[in-house]
């Protein structure tokens, strides 16, 4: 089974902690742009525990948004499987991956991506919308996580009227929604400031505490000091895998 | 040691056990007020592709009631001369016409028309003629004192109301025995009456035509459509209204020959009938029986001095070209609602195009293909009903206000606001189809790209 030698190669198991969530084997990507091939990833193998707090790093074009958008089955890798909650994301039909990025997997984008005709309390409850829950539930779940992340005054406003890193915290609150599996963040500092992106970051470092599993993509080391687990791509490869003290 | 976290998928929406309110009812008010707000959004662009269709739907109802209303008319005008009735004229031929105007010498009489021996080889040789009332009509000076007027002095037999459908609204028309008698009784049409006594009640009064009074026994009605036959045979020369008197007193009181100045001097003609309604017993006949009198009156006349008129054939024919007016009238509101359905999917285009990102993070969010080709379809299902229903209330106002203004008849049939509004619809979902599908096609990594 892939896995399980994905399992093996992979020595950064948290202590205390034997639950795998997700798991690539030997994951490739090529894009063709007309005859001309480009393989982005070589043949990755990552395993993801319960719990981890993981930051993806490299220069640009080492294929990290690449596996981001592997993780978050937006996009199906060339050879290699995808396992998340040990389901064989290859296997499944498109309205099944709609599923799972709803239910099991959590985004936050460098740029928010909130939709600007909702409100804080729509937004936040669009993931729960489209998993089929009530009316009345998704608006008690939206207010709780607005609660969480500290906007429970600003609920009824559009994004258009917030700060970026209460934007970010709205779109951290979307991503929980469906309490995920793996919570995605792509450069989710990126666009802020410093203090706001310190505030974020330490609703990551929260979150983590409450043993949510994260991965961040991210240029900043500032960032990346705070993960527990650090994982360093160059050029389509793994080049380096490292779980930080205790 | 590598147990998994999860062994399954998640259960799909549809399974979710929705507390107090159903899943579907939000959906559809969620999914609704989305389109709504994006409609709004772009209120001018919206408004424009609406009008589209509010134009398409309102010509089509406003077309159809009007032409509609044209054919009644049409079609009620023929009705009043009878379903069952032939109209036989004379009408003066034309090369008679000219020989008469070349020649020299003293005014020769043109004799020419219906004879009361073509009415009775008719009444005696077709079967199927249930009747026929023959008139001679006359133009003379009605006087009542002061008052004067020219007019129709139509000599006729007694059942000419019935023949003509054509009622009396005060006392009686003459009798059976006064036709007999060549007795001086008039009926005055409501025109006549109306000019010859403004104030006082005409009945029992007296009128003076030439040298001679008539007691005035009856008064018909208004002649509104009844008057038209009248009209077609020779509108030029037609007077303004009508007065009845028995045919034997009009032969023994103006004789059959009518003298008028001309301006090359003076005419004379020799008619002996003007016109004769021939009553046909059964309808499917009419036009059958027609065609013989045509026969008839051929062998009878050396040139055509006649015209023969059935109503019922002219109802057909005005049906005919009703369709026809339909039809086209029909066609071009349908191409103005196909380029209303066009401009839906254009702006429909637009709006996917320019929300390509939001569709990213609906699908990053969870949404399937199926949930982005709803949003989109209710959006284009929304513009074309709204503008369906102003589409409907203008389509039944205009006709209205085209009526009180330009007193044309037109009916609006519940049919044409719900077929209207039903193809409105439907041109919402045929034209979203298209842009709705491009949206949920689309790959969500680019999607998300997108700017």
């Amino acid at each position: 089974m892939p896995a399980l030698q994905a399992s093996k190669q992979n020595a950064t198991r948290p202590p205390g902690q034997n639950l795998r969530v997700a798991s690539v084997a030997d994951v490739s990507k090529t894009y063709y742009m007309g005859s001309l091939a480009v393989e982005v990833l070589h043949g990755i193998s990552l395993d993801f525990y319960g719990g981890d707090y993981i930051s993806i790093m490299g220069p640009s074009g080492c294929g990290k948004s690449t596996l981001m958008n592997i993780l978050g089955c937006l996009d199906r890798p060339t050879t290699g499987t995808y396992y998340l909650g040990g389901e064989d994301t290859s296997q499944l039909k498109d309205d099944e991956l709609s599923l799972i990025r709803g239910a099991r997997l959590g985004f936050i984008f460098q740029s928010y991506n909130l939709i600007q005709q909702l409100d804080v309390l729509e937004n936040i409850e669009m993931p729960l919308f489209y998993q089929g829950f009530s009316q009345a539930y998704s608006h008690r779940a939206a207010y709780q996580l607005a609660e969480r992340v500290g906007l429970a005054d600003r609920i009824h406003h559009k994004p258009f009227e917030l700060s970026g890193g209460q934007q970010q915290r709205v779109a951290i609150a979307r991503a929980l929604a469906m309490d995920p599996l793996i919570i995605l963040a792509d450069e989710p500092t990126g666009n802020l400031d410093s203090r706001s992106g310190m505030e974020i970051l330490d609703l990551f470092d929260e979150l983590h505490k409450a043993g949510k599993t994260l991965i961040l993509v991210t240029h900043s080391d500032e960032l990346a000091e705070r993960t527990s687990r650090r994982i360093r791509l160059l050029d389509g490869r793994v080049e380096q895998d490292e779980r930080m003290g205790v | 040691m590598n147990e998994w976290v999860f062994d399954s998928l998640p259960p799909a929406p549809e399974s979710r056990q929705g507390e107090r309110q159903s899943r579907f009812g939000w959906r559809v008010s969620q999914i609704t007020r989305l389109g709504v707000k994006s409609i709004f959004s772009h209120g001018l662009r919206s408004m424009l592709t609406v009008l589209g269709i509010v134009i398409g739907v309102a010509a089509v109802i406003a077309m159809l009631a009007v032409s509609e209303g044209a054919s009644f008319e049409a079609q009620q005008q023929f009705r009043d001369l009878g379903a069952n009735n032939i109209l036989v004229k004379s009408v003066k031929p034309a090369e008679v016409e000219e020989t008469s105007r070349l020649g020299f010498g003293p005014p020769q009489a043109i004799v020419y028309g219906l004879t009361h021996a073509d009415i009775q080889t008719i009444r005696d040789t077709i079967p199927g003629v249930s009747n026929v009332v023959s008139s001679r009509i006359v133009k003379k000076n009605v006087w009542n004192l002061g008052h004067s007027m020219n007019a129709d002095v139509v000599g006729t037999a007694v059942d000419y109301p019935v023949s003509r459908n054509y009622d009396l609204r005060d006392g009686r028309f003459f009798s059976d025995s006064e036709m007999r008698d060549h007795d001086n009784v008039v009926v005055l049409s409501q025109e006549a009456a109306d000019v010859l006594f403004p104030i006082e009640n005409p009945l029992g009064q007296s009128v003076r035509i030439d040298s001679d009074y008539y007691d005035v026994v009856g008064i018909m009605e208004s002649e509104g459509f009844s008057n038209l036959g009248q009209n077609q045979a020779g509108a030029s020369n037609s007077a303004p209204a009508r007065v009845f008197i028995p045919l034997t007193s009009s032969r023994s009181r103006f004789g059959e020959t009518t003298t008028r100045q001309t301006a090359g001097g003076v005419e004379s003609e020799t008619v002996e009938l003007h016109e004769a309604v021939i009553q046909v017993e059964d309808q499917e006949s009419v036009i059958a029986i027609g065609e013989v009198i045509d026969q008839i009156l051929q062998r009878r006349h050396r040139d055509v001095d006649y015209t023969i008129e059935i109503p019922l054939a002219l109802l057909r024919q005005a049906e005919e070209s009703a369709l026809r007016d339909q039809i086209v009238a029909g066609a071009i509101a349908g191409i103005s609602l196909l380029v209303g359905g066009i401009g839906i999917m254009n702006i429909m285009l637009a709006s996917v195009t320019e929300r390509t990102r939001e569709i990213g993070i609906r699908r990053a969010l969870g949404a399937r293909k199926a949930d982005i080709v709803t949003q989109f379809l209710v959006e284009a299902v929304i513009l074309s009903a709204v503008g369906g229903l102003i589409g409907v209330v203008l389509g039944i106002t205009i006709p209205f206000f085209i009526s009180t203004f330009w007193g044309m008849t037109t009916i609006v049939t519940p049919v044409a606001p719900i077929l209207a509004f039903s193809i409105s619809a439907m041109i919402g979902v045929i034209f979203g189809i298209y842009p709705s599908m491009r949206a949920a096609d689309m790959d969500p990594v680019e999607a998300l790209r997108h700017e």
